[in-house]
C-alpha cells in the first residue's frame, strides 16, 4: 500500500522506527519505556501510574508549572500510558511543534525533577484511582479478568495495588525510573509529518549515550492456563462478566487464523456473539471479544454485561459460541472477516497515533514492523480450513471467569 | 489539507439536504444520515423513543431481517453506528471509497425502517440491559441526572435513554407513530466527506429518496437559564463522590460559541487548565473536566469532578473560588493563548479523518445550514479576544450552577 518504514538505531540503543504520511499535517510519537507493570520488582505494584505523573511534575530547568505550560503552548495531546511491559508515553501535535516537542520529552524522560513533594502527590491521585476503579465495574472486571488469566505478573494490575501503591516510597520510585528508563531497551516510534534526518540528530543529540546497567528482568514463560472463576459480591444493576481464554501469541505462525477466529466470533454485528447473545435472545446490551495479546502470553477476551436474571443464560451461551466455532465456520463468514480486518487496516492508517501506536507495538512483538502489504497478504491467504485447523489443534479448553455483581454464576 | 477539498450541496424536490466535502487525496470515505429529532422532541409518555427507535433501524426492512442488514455492513468492512443525542440521531459509517455506495444505499434502505413488533419486543430487552449499565457507570448517570435537574420542565432535560418504565410503556405503534412525524424529509441532512463520486452518490439519493414523504416538524427553540438546584443520592456500592455542575452558555447559533469552547478549556481542560491546577495537581479530585455543549437555541457547560468523600467540601470552596477569580479578574491572555493552540491542533488532528471531518460538517449544516471549512474554524478561533471570553462569564455566571451528586452513603 506503498507506506515506507523509517529506522534508524541511536548510539546508545534506542531503536528510531517513522512511517511518513503524505496526507496529514499532525504528527505523533511514542516513547516506549521498558517499565510496565509486569516487569516490575514485587511490591511495587501501581509504581508505573506513580511515574507516569510524577515525570511530568517538572523536568530539566523548568518546574511543574513551566513544564505543563510550555507543553500547552505546544498544542500537545498528551496520552501516557501503563501496559504490562511498558509504560509509553506519547504525544500528538501540529508538525510544525515536534521540534520543541522533543526537546521537552528529553528532559521529561531523562532529567524528571522527581521531586518528594510532588510525589506524595503523584502517589495520592494513584490512589484515588484504584478507589474510582471500583466505581466502575465495567472496567475492573476486565482488570480483574487479565490478574486472574494470566501467570504471575504477567496480568499483574495496571492500575496497582493499594496496599503496595500506600507503602511505596519517592526513593524507591527514582530507583525504578533510574533503572527501567533504559534508553538501549527504549522504542521511539513517530508517524505523521516529520523529517526523518532532522528527528535522528535531534534525537542524537538530545538523548545521553548513557545506558543504565540495570537488566530489566524477562517475565516467566506462559505456563498452561488454569481454568478459574472469581467472583466479587456488589450490589450492581448488572453482573459483569469477563471470560477469557489462552491463545497464540503475536509472534505465532497461526496469528493470522487466530485473528481470523476471533472476527468471525465478534468481529462485526453480524458476528457470532452479536447475532446469538444480543440479536436473537436479547440478553445483552455490551457484548464482544477481542484478541489481548502480550510476547510471551496470550488471550481472547470477552465481556458481557447483564441484569442478574439472565447472567447465567449470557455466560453460557458464550462459552458455547467459543465451542463451536470449532464445528464449523461458513464461506461467507470467513470473507466477511476478511474484508474487515482489511478495511480497519486501511482506516487507521489514516491517523497518525494509530500508526505510530502500531509500528512500536510490532517492533516490540516481532523484532520488526509489517509492511500493511504483508499483513493483507497474510489475512488473504487464511481460509475456512486453515482457521478450522487451527482451532482443532487449539481447543477453548479452559476459561478463566470473573464476574462483578450481585449474583455468583456456574462454570462447567 | 483543505486546498483539494471541494464542498458539494443539493437540496431534492421533497426538501431533504444532500452535502459533501470531497477529498480525493483521502484514503477512506464517511457518510451519514442526520436525523433533526432527540430526547427533547419526545413528551413523557414516548421518553426515549428516539434512542429506541435508533436501535430499531438495524432491525431492517421489509426486504431486510436484522441479520441480512448486519451481514450487509460487514459484507462492506464499514465501522458503522449511530448515536442519539437530546437533539440529533446520527448514523453513520466509514469506509474504504470502493464501498461507499454500497453502504449509502443501505442507510438509505435502513431509513425506511419495517419496526416489526416481534423485533420491538426483543430490542426492548436490549434497551433496558443499556439503562442498567448506564446506571453502573456513575460518571454518566450523575451528568444525565444533573440535565434533567438543571432542566427542569425545558424539554432538554429528558433523558436519552428514557427510564425502565417509559420503556416498558412504550408501544410499537407510538414509535410507528414518531417515526411519521420525525423521520421527514426536511428534517433529515445527508452528508458524506472524504474519497468519493459525489455524482454518483447523489444520484442514488436522489433515485431512492424521492419518494420519501412528510411534512416539517418543528421544534421549540428556547434558551434556559437552569434551575440551579442542588441534589444529591447515595448508593451503598460507590466509593466515590460524582460531582456534576451545569450552568448555562450559548447555542450552536451564537457566534461566541467558540469562545465559550475556549473557557472550558481555560476552566477544565483534563491537562493545565485551572480544575487541573487547583484540583487535580493538589490530588484533591482524582478527575475534574468542563465541556461546552452547544445546542439548539440553548447551551451548557457541563463540569465533571470525582474525588473521594473526604474532600468533597474542600472541592467546593475551591471550586467556588475558581468562579469567583474568574468573575472577578477574568482570563489571563496567556490562558487564552493556551486554550487557542489545544483547540487548534485538535481541530486539525480530528479532521485529518473523513469520519472526524463528517462530523462537523453534519453539524455545521444541521444547526447553521452552512458549510464551513477547516480554515473557517481555524479562523474563528485565532479571531476571539480576550474581552469576548470575559463577557461570556459576566453574562452567564459559571459558578451559579446546577448540581447533582452521587456518592456513597454519607457516616451517620
Amino acid at each position: 500500500m506503498g507506506e515506507h518504514l523509517d529506522k534508524h538505531t541511536l548510539k546508545n540503543g534506542m531503536i528510531i522506527l517513522g512511517e511518513p504520511m503524505e496526507a496529514v499535517k499532525s504528527v505523533a510519537f511514542n516513547f516506549m519505556l521498558p517499565a510496565g507493570a509486569a516487569v516490575l520488582a514485587e511490591g511495587f505494584c501501581g509504581a508505573g501510574n506513580v511515574i507516569a505523573d510524577w515525570i511530568f511534575r517538572g523536568a530539566g530547568n523548568k518546574n511543574s508549572r513551566q513544564l505543563n505550560d510550555a507543553l500547552d503552548g505546544l498544542g500537545i495531546h498528551r496520552a501516557e500510558s501503563i501496559g504490562s511491559s511498558h509504560i509509553t508515553i506519547g504525544a500528538v501535535l501540529e508538525s510544525d511543534n515536534l521540534a520543541q516537542a522533543l526537546d521537552l520529552y528529553a528532559d521529561i524522560i531523562q532529567k524528571p525533577r522527581l521531586e518528594k513533594d510532588q510525589f506524595e502527590l503523584a502517589k495520592q491521585l494513584a490512589i484515588e484511582e484504584v478507589h474510582a476503579l471500583d466505581d466502575e465495574p465495567r472496567h475492573k472486571v476486565m482488570l480483574k479478568l487479565r490478574e486472574q488469566f494470566y501467570p504471575h505478573p504477567l496480568g499483574r494490575s495496571t492500575f496497582g495495588n493499594l496496599d503496595e501503591l500506600k507503602n511505596l516510597t519517592a526513593e524507591k520510585t527514582q530507583e525504578i525510573v533510574k533503572n527501567n528508563f533504559n534508553l538501549s531497551q527504549t522504542i521511539f516510534s513517530v508517524a505523521g509529518k516529520y523529517d526523518f534526518n532532522a528527528v535522528c540528530r535531534q534525537m542524537e543529540e538530545k538523548f545521553e549515550t548513557r545506558n543504565s546497567k540495570f537488566e530489566i528482568p524477562t517475565p516467566p514463560a506462559f505456563g498452561p492456563g488454569e481454568s478459574a472463576y472469581g467472583h466479587i459480591d456488589e450490589d450492581c444493576a448488572q453482573v459483569h462478566i469477563g471470560i477469557m481464554t489462552g491463545t497464540v501469541t503475536p509472534a505465532s505462525n497461526d496469528y493470522y487464523n487466530m485473528r481470523m477466529a476471533v472476527s468471525v466470533l465478534s468481529g462485526g454485528m453480524s458476528a457470532r456473539l452479536f447475532t446469538e447473545v444480543r440479536e436473537k435472545r436479547g440478553l445483552c446490551y455490551a457484548i464482544g471479544a477481542r484478541y489481548h495479546g502480550l510476547k510471551d502470553a496470550a488471550g481472547i477476551m470477552c465481556y458481557a454485561g447483564t441484569t442478574p436474571d439472565k447472567a447465567q443464560e449470557t455466560l453460557d451461551c458464550v462459552i458455547s459460541e467459543f465451542n463451536r466455532l470449532g464445528e464449523g465456520i461458513g464461506e461467507e463468514e470467513i470473507e466477511r472477516a476478511k474484508v474487515g480486518l482489511k478495511s480497519v487496516l486501511i482506516l487507521q492508517s489514516e491517523s497518525s497515533s494509530s500508526r505510530a501506536g502500531s509500528i512500536g507495538y510490532d517492533y516490540y512483538m516481532l523484532g520488526r514492523v509489517r509492511s500493511l502489504d504483508e499483513i493483507n497478504d497474510k489475512i488473504e491467504s487464511t481460509f475456512v480450513d486453515s482457521v478450522l485447523d487451527f482451532l482443532r489443534k487449539n481447543k477453548f479448553k479452559d476459561f478463566t471467569v470473573v464476574t462483578i455483581g450481585p449474583k455468583e454464576l456456574t462454570t462447567r | 489539507m483543505t486546498e483539494s477539498m471541494e464542498f458539494k450541496e443539493k437540496r431534492l424536490a421533497n426538501g431533504l439536504d444532500l452535502i459533501g466535502e470531497v477529498n480525493e487525496s483521502a484514503k477512506s470515505a464517511a457518510v451519514g444520515f442526520f436525523v433533526r429529532t432527540g430526547s427533547r422532541d419526545e413528551t413523557e409518555q414516548i421518553n426515549g423513543a428516539s434512542h429506541f427507535l435508533e436501535h430499531m433501524l438495524f432491525k431492517g426492512t421489509e426486504r431486510l431481517d436484522a441479520f441480512e442488514v448486519n451481514k450487509a455492513f460487514d459484507g462492506t468492512g464499514a465501522q458503522f453506528n449511530a448515536f442519539t443525542s437530546e437533539e440529533n440521531t446520527v448514523y453513520y459509517a466509514a469506509v474504504l471509497p470502493e464501498y461507499v455506495i454500497e453502504v449509502t444505499k443501505l442507510w438509505i434502505e435502513l431509513m425506511r425502517p419495517a419496526l416489526r413488533e416481534e423485533d420491538f419486543g426483543i430490542e426492548k430487552n436490549v434497551i433496558k440491559e443499556e439503562i442498567a449499565m448506564y446506571k453502573d457507570t456513575p460518571s454518566f448517570d450523575v451528568m444525565d441526572r444533573c440535565r434533567t435537574l438543571h432542566f427542569g420542565s425545558h424539554p432538554c432535560g429528558n433523558s436519552v435513554l428514557g427510564s425502565e418504565k417509559s420503556i416498558d410503556g412504550l408501544t410499537v405503534e407510538q414509535m410507528r407513530d414518531y417515526f411519521a412525524r420525525r423521520y421527514v424529509p426536511a428534517n433529515i441532512m445527508f452528508a458524506c466527506a472524504g474519497n468519493l463520486d459525489w455524482d454518483q452518490i447523489c444520484s442514488t439519493l436522489e433515485e431512492a429518496c424521492l419518494k420519501w414523504q412528510g411534512c416539517v416538524t418543528g421544534r421549540k427553540l428556547e434558551h434556559f437559564q437552569g434551575s440551579k438546584k442542588k441534589e444529591r443520592i447515595e448508593r451503598s456500592n460507590l466509593v466515590c463522590e460524582h460531582i456534576c455542575l451545569i450552568s448555562p452558555c450559548v447555542s450552536f447559533q451564537d457566534n461566541a460559541r467558540f469562545a465559550a469552547s475556549l473557557l472550558s478549556i481555560i476552566i477544565g481542560d483534563s491537562v493545565g487548565s485551572r480544575f487541573f491546577w487547583e484540583l487535580v495537581d493538589k490530588a484533591i479530585a482524582e478527575a475534574a473536566t468542563m465541556q461546552y455543549s452547544p445546542m439548539d437555541g440553548t447551551g451548557v457547560m457541563y463540569s465533571y469532578i470525582r474525588c473521594s468523600s473526604k474532600n468533597v467540601s474542600k472541592v467546593f470552596d475551591i471550586v467556588g473560588d475558581i468562579f469567583h477569580s474568574l468573575s472577578a479578574e477574568g482570563i489571563t491572555q496567556e490562558e487564552l493563548q493556551k486554550a487557542k493552540n489545544k483547540v487548534l491542533s485538535a481541530l486539525v488532528i480530528k479532521n485529518e479523518l473523513p469520519m472526524g471531518r463528517l462530523v462537523d460538517l453534519g453539524f455545521n449544516w444541521i444547526y447553521l445550514k452552512e458549510y464551513r471549512t477547516i480554515e473557517d474554524d481555524i479562523e474563528a478561533v485565532k479571531a476571539v479576544n480576550i474581552d469576548e471570553v470575559n463577557s461570556l462569564i459576566k453574562q452567564f455566571k459559571p459558578g451559579d450552577f446546577t448540581q447533582f451528586t452521587i456518592g456513597p452513603a454519607s457516616n451517620g
